[in-house]
This record gives structure tokens, C-alpha cells and sequence, in this order.
């Protein structure tokens, strides 16, 4: 009987303590690359903020909103918007140069169908926001400025419209705080 | 030494991975639109299926059968956990390029498979073998598959950025059903049917 009790306790055990070890080597290892991985995060941003404006000395970032100052002028603004393309999400640093001018855009991950919809993430569309008025941010079938990628509508429609809703939010958020 | 080359080369050609097992179909499917992607997948699943083959072999002799499946599964996923936070905070530009396909290793069957059917019975010297010999197998179904979807389907073939060669004419117009799902089913069954038909596999 307690042979049998034994037996029964002993796959229970093994599997506890397995889960056990997998747990602190898996808390260890985030530990150690915690750090690491936190500075990449930080380095990537930074990295993008200095692509959109080369000139920027210092970056202040509050209500997901990064405020980008070179000797105590603010030369900009730059913020994250997402929108649901063909594949998932796609995920955009949007940079404005003031309350009424987008500077340029980053697609910083997507999803889209490779060589269709991914074409988004191409020079030749990004390009398209450069210095564009946020008034004019809307595919050119919808009276705006931006030419949608053949064959790829939905990728096209879903990065301006993020661009476009998240822009026009922000630009609220801005002239709200003087 | 004899035994571990045939543990080795067996996981090549005769039960390669992908053809053969028809294992680990779901990141084939997936992963398999162009070489670089290939080679990340190869390199994220090589490095799990050589840890946690070792592992489990290595304690395989403790392993209650009852529980071996959430054993082997617990061991696959740490793996996989720490391949990916060390690509992220080392190696970020491929950790990058990786992106969706690195947690997609915990439900490779060709993890799992090698775990039951090999790394479950035998000892740490040849799960080693078998763990190289069937990385390389994959590696080569996925770079012959992601090689004829990418030059199909965008009529280049880029290798990390570089463009080696593309053909003009499929360029302007490419095949882009070869990208998308129904070309990946389509590739890897008339790749199936043409390496059973020659006799490369049976």
C-alpha cells in the first residue's frame, strides 16, 4: 500500500521539480539579459529618432509621446501608431514636425504578405509622408496625397489610416499642453 | 563510431525531417518564403532540438513514462525561452528578422518528435548525432522549398539584403501565389511527389 502511494507520488514529483529547475534557469536568464535587452529597446528608439531627426540633442518621453528638443527648441514630435493590416498588426514611428506636418514615418514591424503588402515598408511608399500635411494624409481614391501600393489596398489603406488617426490625436494631446 | 554516423547521416535523406516524417509542416508552411528566413529557422530549431535532446536523454532514466510528454514539453519551451531572450539582448538584429518564428519552435513537431521517438531511449553520444543529422535535414528541406517560393514568387533571389540574381520578365510579374500559403502546399508536394518518383526518398 505505501509502495503503491510512492509510486503514484513519483511522477507528480519528478514533473514539480523539472518545472522547478526550468523556472529559476528561466528567471536567471531573464535576469541576466534583462538589462541587455532593455538597452537594445532604448537604442533602437533612439536610433530611429535620430533617422527622423538628425539635429535632435535630447528627447523627452511622456503619455506615449516622445518630444524631441535640440538646444531647448522643440524640433519635433514622434510617437508609435498601429493598425490592423492583411497579416496582423502593423506598427509605425510616426514623426511630425510641428502640429500640422508629418516629417517621415518608420514602418517598425509588420506582417504583410512578402513582396505585396510588405512593400510598405519600402522607400517608395514611406517616402510618399515625407513633409506631408496632416490634412493630406488619406489614400488618393479618398482625396488624399498617397498613392496605395498595387495589389496591396489593405496594407496601404491600414498604414495611413493609423498614421492618419493617430496624427490627428497627438496633435490634440500637443496643443492641449503649451 | 559506425553507429553514430548512421545516427547522424539517417536524419539527412532517408527520414529527413520534412519529406519523409512530413513533421513540423506548420513553420515549414510558414517560414518557408524566402532563404533567410530559412536559415533563421534552421539556426533557432538546431540550437533547441541540440539542447533539449541532450537534456532528456541525459535524464531519460528518471523520466516517469506517465509524465514524459509535459516533461519533454516543459524542457522544449525553456529552450526556446532562452534562445530567444539571449537573441534579443545579444543579437538583435537577428532576433529581429527572426520575430514570430523563434516562439514557434515550442510547437515544432520535429522538436518533440526527436525527443520521444530518439532522445527518450538513447544515450546523450547519439542524441547528439541524431540532433545534428535531423537539424541538417530540415535545413536543407527548407532552404530547397524558401529557394524555389522566393525566386517564383518575387523573381529575385536576396540573400540578407543582397540581391545574387533575378530573372527578368518574372520580376515585373511574379508568381505571387508561390509567397502565399496555397504555393507553399503547392511546392512541398510537388517536391514530395518528384523525390519519391526518382527514388531520392520512399
Amino acid at each position: 500500500m505505501k509502495n503503491s502511494k510512492a509510486k503514484q507520488a513519483l511522477p507528480i514529483l519528478v514533473l514539480t521539480v523539472v518545472v522547478l529547475i526550468a523556472v529559476s534557469v528561466l528567471s536567471f536568464t531573464h535576469d541576466i539579459t534583462k538589462a541587455a535587452i532593455a538597452e537594445q529597446k532604448d537604442n533602437k528608439v533612439k536610433n530611429m529618432l535620430k533617422e527622423m531627426f538628425p539635429s535632435i540633442e535630447n528627447y523627452k518621453y511622456e503619455d506615449n509621446l516622445y518630444t524631441i528638443s535640440s538646444q531647448d527648441d522643440i524640433i519635433g514630435y514622434a510617437f508609435l501608431a498601429s493598425g490592423q493590416g492583411y497579416g496582423g498588426e502593423i506598427e509605425i514611428l510616426v514623426g511630425l514636425e510641428d502640429e500640422n506636418t508629418v516629417k517621415s514615418i518608420i514602418i517598425i514591424s509588420q506582417t504583410e504578405t512578402p513582396g505585396i503588402g510588405a512593400r510598405i515598408t519600402e522607400k517608395s511608399f514611406t517616402s510618399q509622408f515625407v513633409n506631408l500635411p496632416i490634412d493630406d494624409i488619406a489614400l488618393s481614391r479618398d482625396g488624399g496625397k498617397i498613392d496605395a501600393l498595387t495589389g496591396a489596398t489593405i496594407s496601404s489603406n491600414a498604414t495611413v489610416n493609423a498614421v492618419r488617426e493617430t496624427s490627428i490625436e497627438k496633435v490634440r494631446l500637443i496643443k492641449e499642453v503649451p | 563510431m559506425t553507429r553514430w554516423r548512421k545516427d547522424f547521416l539517417k536524419g539527412i535523406i532517408v527520414s529527413n525531417p520534412v519529406f519523409v516524417l512530413v513533421l513540423g509542416l506548420c513553420p515549414t508552411l510558414a517560414i518557408s518564403t524566402s532563404i533567410d528566413n530559412a536559415l533563421g529557422m534552421t539556426m533557432g530549431v538546431t540550437i533547441v532540438l541540440l539542447g533539449s535532446n541532450i537534456i532528456i536523454s541525459a535524464i531519460r532514466k528518471i523520466i516517469p513514462n506517465s509524465v514524459r510528454i509535459p516533461v519533454f514539453i516543459v524542457i522544449i519551451a525553456s529552450f526556446v525561452t532562452i534562445v530567444s531572450l539571449t537573441f534579443q539582448a545579444y543579437f538583435p538584429d537577428i532576433y529581429e528578422s527572426l520575430g514570430i518564428f523563434l516562439p514557434l519552435i515550442v510547437v515544432n513537431c520535429i522538436v518533440l518528435g526527436r525527443a520521444e521517438v530518439f532522445a527518450s531511449k538513447n544515450s546523450v553520444f547519439y542524441s547528439i548525432a541524431d540532433a545534428l543529422g535531423v537539424a541538417i535535414g530540415f535545413m536543407l528541406a527548407l532552404l530547397i522549398i524558401s529557394f524555389i517560393r522566393q525566386l517564383l514568387g518575387t523573381g529575385a533571389l536576396t540573400i540578407f539584403g543582397n540581391e545574387l540574381f533575378s530573372l527578368p520578365g518574372l520580376v515585373e510579374h511574379p508568381l505571387s501565389i508561390f509567397i502565399q500559403a496555397p504555393g507553399a502546399f503547392l511546392v512541398i508536394a510537388l517536391l514530395m511527389a518528384l523525390f519519391k518518383h526518382t527514388g531520392v526518398i520512399e
